[in-house]
């Protein structure tokens, strides 16, 4: 019956595939733009991956600088598998969304294609044809361009000392495959639930455009919203009892399907707080309210990259901030000291010797090779060790009578948790194998973690000893006078109150997680930026004719661009806030985990990044909406509603 | 039961819109059969059920009781598969809007069915169309270089391509001005001639008036019937209908 051969309609479908990229560029544009930025994205972070994972460290380093270089380049493996794999979620969720809004703004093309007698099947071929054609495009200028991308993240990765300067990100033929295939497969994937629902429409609905057209609440919208918001609460429940490194992981993954989740369900959410919005009650502003509800399908593709962009942004560095506050807190609690002396090696008895001072631990730091477990389990990791006192070390911190036990060949487990507190530990340090030592003692684990073993004097030669950064905590008498003490130490290295200490090591810190934060969220949040253009430009490109009716109606230009305004920074603003619900989710696990780990829940909300973020977000949806309003306004309205008749 | 010259013959079809209190019966208990070979004009105040009843006859709605013949096909138990094929070869839509495909030129929104069936259009099959409704010059333009008339007459032929056995038009000379529409018109009247069965949709009396017979339909039910009216017997009917609401 139905007597088609499938490589004629095939070829049909390619043809009018080809003719549509021809005729409706604005939404080809923006689906081709999504994939070229997201394949470069994910290109990028690949090659990256895989040559930080494969970078060999130069010849003539010394053993200490070589262990270093280990456990700097596991940091950056780790980093840039995080940052792949928030590329290829953006990317997917980007490619996603903008293929589905271009597929929903041509309804009407579709449905007449099925009047005229096209089978469901030939309109997903010919939808899914076209995000093969846009992947493979895509690809191919997404793959130059993702080595532009690279050399840009390799910049940044060298500026900020992440990688020495040798470090380059390394071309792989096979990437070549993997780029076309990552364009194509998210471009089809993008498109396939699109292409479901288009070709299930009937022909008569999509023509009224009622019913299932108009639609936006679909059965997958709900799925995927319940489905992804119950991820989130259920990272939320557990990050508390993960521990402090557990909950961190827990909390800042929560943003990913809490934007999810409010990205599928904002098309119930944005017209409801657009209405809230004080538009004014001029007409540009009831035309901008009724257009929220009425285009919910528009709204929601415009407000999706933003929730994502803030979720991610805000939401991942203010759980990440809340983390490093809570850690430096507790240290604060923890530590009993008055001053910080800073030396290179061990003082030896140079501290204790000066008038004033009650007691100093001294803590000197090595890189270590520590291997635990045995055989099959058997995991070796490049870390910290501290040379301490134990029994100065425990008054310093708070460690009480854990480590009385730790004294001759044996180690304890450090503050950072890694290393269990009980069995033995083979460890190796800078050119000298200390072979198996029996782990005797534990040091409180702590938020901010810290050494991954303490070892007791004796078992480091002073000979390696002599090189290592090395701090004192320094007790004063009572009694003692502070001046002339600090004066004294101050011969010795390096001198500061143990409080400007803790904070200058947490800026140290706090810098080195902006800088990791930039580096991930840098690219991705510039890529979710332009999927909101991407959305807005799209959506605009269909409202040309919806423009000239009003003003046929008798609004002016003006009043007409101004009402899109109104109506891009109500749909903003719903976003910004579905962004932060998400973000606070994660806020939550946040504050829940660092109670659950310290005894005290913090919050640290990244203020001046919140705020650029809304800004930015403002700027740049006012823009394109002027922009894109009044190009499309530019032609007076009759010759617009004349050509269609 | 059905003629043998019956093109398409609804039986006790209802369409209901809503439920409870609120349900309308757009089409209540038609029983019609339109014949192979004639035009038939279906006219009737606005919200009487015409627009439903063509959509339903054309299978493009589904029927809530009764059943829909396209000649011995059952409409009505078809599966979107089957319906999908018998809109590629034994039906043609004209819609008042035209619904071209604006990408594509002339020659090729006609070709578009044939080749949606899997069919290469032979070369002369297509021009032999465009040129049947006069726009032999034209097969390259696109539908925004061509008037509404003639882009009416693009759809026509778009229609006609697969020699349908029953063209169902809704409005077609709606969105027309009177000369444009009269061509259109004289179109239909050819087509008809040569033994093209047409169910049309209109509101206006002169259009109404080319056709073979008139059905009028109120609140969903067939009301009346004319054949071989003029325009004038035609809008005095469709008046009076009108003033019984």
């Amino acid at each position: 019956m139905m007597g088609m051969s499938p490589s004629f309609a095939s070829t049909q479908a390619w043809t009018i595939s080809r003719r549509s990229l021809a005729e409706r560029w604005q939404l080809f544009a923006g689906a081709f733009l999504s994939v070229t930025l997201g394949v470069a994205l994910v290109q990028s972070s690949l090659l990256l991956l895989i040559s930080a994972a494969l970078y060999e460290p130069p010849a003539g380093l010394s053993a200490a600088d070589r262990m270093e270089f280990t456990d700097s380049t596991a940091a950056v493996v780790s980093m840039l598998g995080i940052i792949l794999g928030i590329a290829t979620f953006l990317a997917g969720f980007i490619i996603s969304s903008t293929f589905a809004f271009t597929v929903a703004q041509r309804r009407r093309d579709l449905a007449l294609l099925r009047l005229v007698g096209a089978g469901r099947g030939q309109v997903r071929r010919l939808l899914l044809g076209e995000a093969v054609l846009l992947g493979t495009l895509g690809a191919a200028v997404g793959v130059p361009l993702g080595l532009v991308v690279m050399a840009a993240q390799t910049w940044l990765l060298r500026r900020m000392g992440f990688v020495p300067d040798g470090f380059r990100g390394e071309w792989r033929e096979w990437i070549l495959a993997g780029s076309f295939g990552t364009g194509i497969v998210l471009a089809v994937a993008g498109a396939m639930v699109a292409a479901r629902r288009a070709a299930r429409v009937r022909p008569l609905e999509a023509l009224r455009e009622t019913g299932d057209a108009a639609r936006v609440m679909t059965v997958t919208r709900w799925l995927a919203g319940l489905l992804f918001f119950g991820g989130a609460l259920a990272l939320i429940i557990v990050a508390p009892h993960g521990g402090p490194d557990g909950g961190a992981a827990m909390a800042m993954n929560v943003p990913l399907p809490a934007a999810i989740a409010a990205a599928a369900l904002s098309p119930l959410v944005v017209p409801l707080l657009g209405c809230l919005l004080p538009t004014g009650s001029g007409v540009a502003g009831v035309l901008a309210r009724a257009n929220l509800w009425d285009a919910r399908r528009r709204s929601a593709s415009v407000a999706a990259p933003l929730i994502v962009l803030v979720a991610l942004v805000v939401g991942t560095a203010g759980a990440g901030q809340t983390f490093t506050t809570s850690g430096i807190d507790e240290l604060r609690r923890q530590t009993h000291a008055d001053l910080v002396v800073g030396t290179t090696g061990p003082p030896a008895t140079a501290i204790a010797a000066v008038p004033g001072v009650a007691t100093a631990s001294t803590e000197s730091s090595l890189p270590v090779t520590y291997t635990t477990g045995h055989g099959e389990d058997a995991e070796t990791e490049t870390g910290s060790a501290l040379v301490i006192d134990p029994a100065a070390y425990a008054l310093a911190h708070s460690a009480g009578s854990s480590l009385t036990s730790l004294s001759g060949h044996a180690v304890a487990a450090g503050p950072s948790g890694d290393v269990p507190a009980h069995g033995t530990v083979k460890i190796e340090l800078p050119g000298l194998k200390l072979g198996s030592l029996p782990i005797v003692a534990a040091a409180p684990t702590t938020m901010s973690g810290g050494a991954d073993l303490l070892l007791p004097p004796g078992v480091a030669p002073a000979s390696l000893l002599e090189s290592a950064p090395t701090r004192s905590f320094v007790t004063l008498r009572p009694g003692a006078d502070l001046p002339t003490t600090r004066a004294a130490l101050a011969k010795i290295g390096t001198v500061s109150t143990t409080d400007a200490w803790l904070t200058a090591d947490a800026k140290a810190r706090t810098k080195t997680s902006d800088k990791i934060m930039l580096v991930i969220m840098g690219l991705g949040g510039l890529y979710a930026l332009i999927g909101v253009v991407n959305s807005i430009v799209i959506g605009a490109a269909a409202r040309r004719r919806e423009f000239a009716e009003a003003r046929i109606t008798g609004l002016t230009r003006t009043q007409v661009v101004r009402s899109a305004l109104l109506e891009s920074a109500a749909v903003t603003v719903a976003g910004l806030v579905l962004g932060a619900v998400a973000a606070a989710g994660a806020y939550w696990a946040a504050v829940a985990s660092t109670a659950a780990v310290t005894g005290h829940g913090t919050l640290s909300v990244p203020w001046p990044l919140v705020g650029a973020v809304c800004l930015v977000a403002l700027l740049v949806t006012g823009a394109t909406s002027l922009i894109t309003s009044w190009s499309a306004t530019r032609r007076p309205p009759i010759t617009l509603l004349a050509a269609r008749e | 039961m059905t003629r043998a010259d019956a093109a398409v013959t609804l039986r006790g079809v209802s369409r209901v819109y809503g439920r409870g209190a609120a349900a309308v019966r757009a089409v209540d208990d038609v029983t019609i059969e339109f014949p192979r070979g004639g035009w038939t004009a279906v006219m009737g105040p606005s919200g009487s059920g015409k627009s439903t009843l063509l959509h339903c006859a054309a299978g493009l709605e589904r029927v809530d009781a009764g059943q829909v013949l396209l000649g011995g096909t059952d409409l009505t138990a078809a599966r979107d598969r089957e319906l999908t094929a018998l809109r590629r070869t034994r039906i043609g839509f004209v819609f008042q809007s035209f619904n071209l495909i604006g990408s594509l030129t002339a020659a090729q929104n006609v070709a578009l069915p044939l080749r949606l069936a899997g069919r290469r259009p032979r070369g002369s099959e297509v021009r032999d169309t465009l040129a049947a409704v006069g726009l032999a010059d034209r097969v390259r333009h696109r539908p925004r270089e061509l008037s509404g008339g003639q882009q009416q007459r693009v759809a026509i032929a778009r229609a006609m391509v697969t020699r349908p056995d029953v063209l169902f038009a809704d409005e077609p000379t709606g969105a027309l001005d009177s000369s444009a529409a009269h061509v259109v018109l004289d179109l239909m009247r050819q087509m008809a001639d040569a033994g093209q069965a047409i169910v049309m949709v209109t509101h206006d009396p002169v259009a109404a008036a080319r056709a073979d017979a008139v059905i009028f339909l109120r609140d969903g039910r067939v009301v009346d019937r004319l054949a071989g009216a003029g325009p004038r017997e035609v809008a005095d009917r469709l008046a009076g209908w009108e003033a019984r609401r």
